[in-house]
């Protein structure tokens, strides 16, 4: 007879309580191993054993004992609403109150939040448009100059090269107080990212040349500069001078000069 | 309406008392004294049967039943249906008092603070099968028996004597008493399922 099933034939004396003490400790440790037919058998055998309650003559209580239990659990119930009430110090329908009003203010902070972000969003926004304005301004105010000191009768015209067709032309027109327009035609880029600088040459020989404004010509060789604050004086200058720097421009010339014209 | 119909009364009575149980979590005292009223009277009548004494049998059926009303979340529903829990409940708790009174060693531990965690597997057919029906096939049965077999029994359930004591109770040989009480139970249990 195998193990398991002497275990079995044990169940329905072990759910009775009628095993000697040496089985039944026999029969709980083969149940701890985890068996789950012996563990079954038990449960089943448990059912059975109980079902002999309706052997017993049928006898109800007596009505008093239904009346003592009766006024204990109403007593048990009633303290341990107190205690409870006692302890939250805060009835059931207040915690009621009390989410919803966390909910409100969670829902109005998320609201807040969302408010937040839509208004530094518009106010981004509102600062480009501003800056995108004050730069179309400023354009327009240096277009305005631009053609004032093209027009103006008192602008000096200076000659930095000047040939045939297809040769380059650069022109440089002077106002003293408006500034310097460069323009330009069939210019070749500078290799690389190197740049044209504007150079003022000073009247007085024992001074260096003062470095200006730098520019590359567009696609077709063509380019205009307003300089609209000329590092010095028409007065003082002897001519404008121009040659090819590193990006960004030189304190000193580093190139021969490819182009230059005198003020007078 | 319509589940209803496929739902057979025994299946309810125990979905009902799971119900109840958890009303005793909320402090439910509707809730107990329904429950009273469906089992107290089964429950005393076992209780009586072992202890024999109407003040000893009251005590221990308060004491059960105080033990559901205090301990319900210690009652766990997958454990098997809630009658066969309770009667068994009830029924160790008679034999501890029976066990304290004539000062025998007693075998089980004393369970006066929780519920038992036992686990009950009820067959298929204890849904088609309502208390009285199962109350009368089980005392037409064990009037069937033997006297002597019916005899080792009694003093098995009702008074918690081991195969041993029984053996020396009845002058029987102890293999005799093991295949009686055997016998007589795996007979309860095919009678009830024919019954069903």
């Amino acid at each position: 007879m195998s193990t398991c099933q002497q275990f079995r034939e044990w169940a329905e004396a072990y759910a009775l309580g009628a095993l000697d003490a040496s089985q039944r400790a026999a029969l709980e440790s083969h149940l701890a191993t985890g068996c789950q037919d012996c563990r079954k058998a038990v449960e089943e055998a448990r059912w059975v054993v109980s079902q002999l309650a309706h052997w017993a003559p049928e006898t109800a209580p007596s009505v008093l004992l239904k009346g003592r239990l009766l006024q204990t659990v109403r007593a048990e119930a009633k303290a341990a609403e107190t205690a409870t009430q006692a302890q939250t110090g805060t009835p059931w329908w207040m915690w009621g109150a009390i989410a919803a009003l966390l909910l409100f203010a969670v829902m109005t902070e998320r609201a807040t939040l969302q408010l937040r972000t839509e208004l530094r969003e518009a106010e981004h926004q509102a600062a480009n448009y501003q800056k995108e304005i004050q730069d179309v301004e400023a354009k327009l105010e240096l277009a305005k100059r631009e053609n004032v000191i093209l027009t103006d009768s008192a602008s000096v015209k200076i000659k930095l090269a000047e040939a045939g067709p297809e040769q380059p032309r650069v022109d440089a027109i002077w106002h003293a107080k408006l500034g310097i327009v460069l323009t330009a035609e069939n210019i070749p880029a500078p290799a690389g990212g190197r740049v044209f600088q504007l150079w003022l040459i000073p009247k007085d020989p024992n001074n260096k040349p003062v470095p200006s404004a730098v520019v590359r010509p567009d696609e077709d060789g063509r380019f205009t500069l307003l300089v609209a604050n000329p590092p010095g004086d028409m007065a003082e200058t002897r001519s404008l001078a121009i040659t090819e720097e590193p990006a960004g421009g030189s304190l000193l010339p580093t190139s021969p000069v490819k182009w230059v014209g005198t003020t007078r | 309406m319509f589940l209803a119909a496929f739902t057979s009364p025994a299946n309810r009575e125990v979905s009902a008392d799971a119900t109840l149980m958890r009303g005793l979590l909320q402090n439910d005292v509707g809730a107990f004294e329904r429950l009273y009223d469906r089992h107290s009277r089964l429950v005393y009548s076992v209780v009586l049967r072992i202890l024999q004494q109407a003040g000893t049998a009251e005590e221990v059926v308060q004491d059960v039943f105080l033990q559901l009303w205090r301990n319900a979340a210690q009652y766990d529903q997958s454990r098997g249906p809630f009658v066969p829990w309770l009667l068994t409940l009830a029924r160790n708790k008679a034999l501890d008092t029976l066990r304290r009174k004539s000062e025998r060693q007693r075998r089980r531990e004393d369970q006066a603070e929780e519920l038992p965690p036992v686990t009950i597997a009820a067959p298929q057919y204890e849904k088609a099968l309502d208390e009285k029906r199962a109350a009368v096939k089980v005392r037409a049965l064990m009037d069937s028996l033997i006297p002597q077999q019916k005899k080792a029994i009694e003093l098995a359930y009702f008074e918690g004597l081991s195969h041993s004591e029984i053996a020396e109770a009845l002058k029987e040989p102890l293999g005799t008493v093991k295949s009686w009480i055997r016998n007589g139970l795996l007979r309860l249990k095919e009678e009830l399922q024919a019954t069903s």
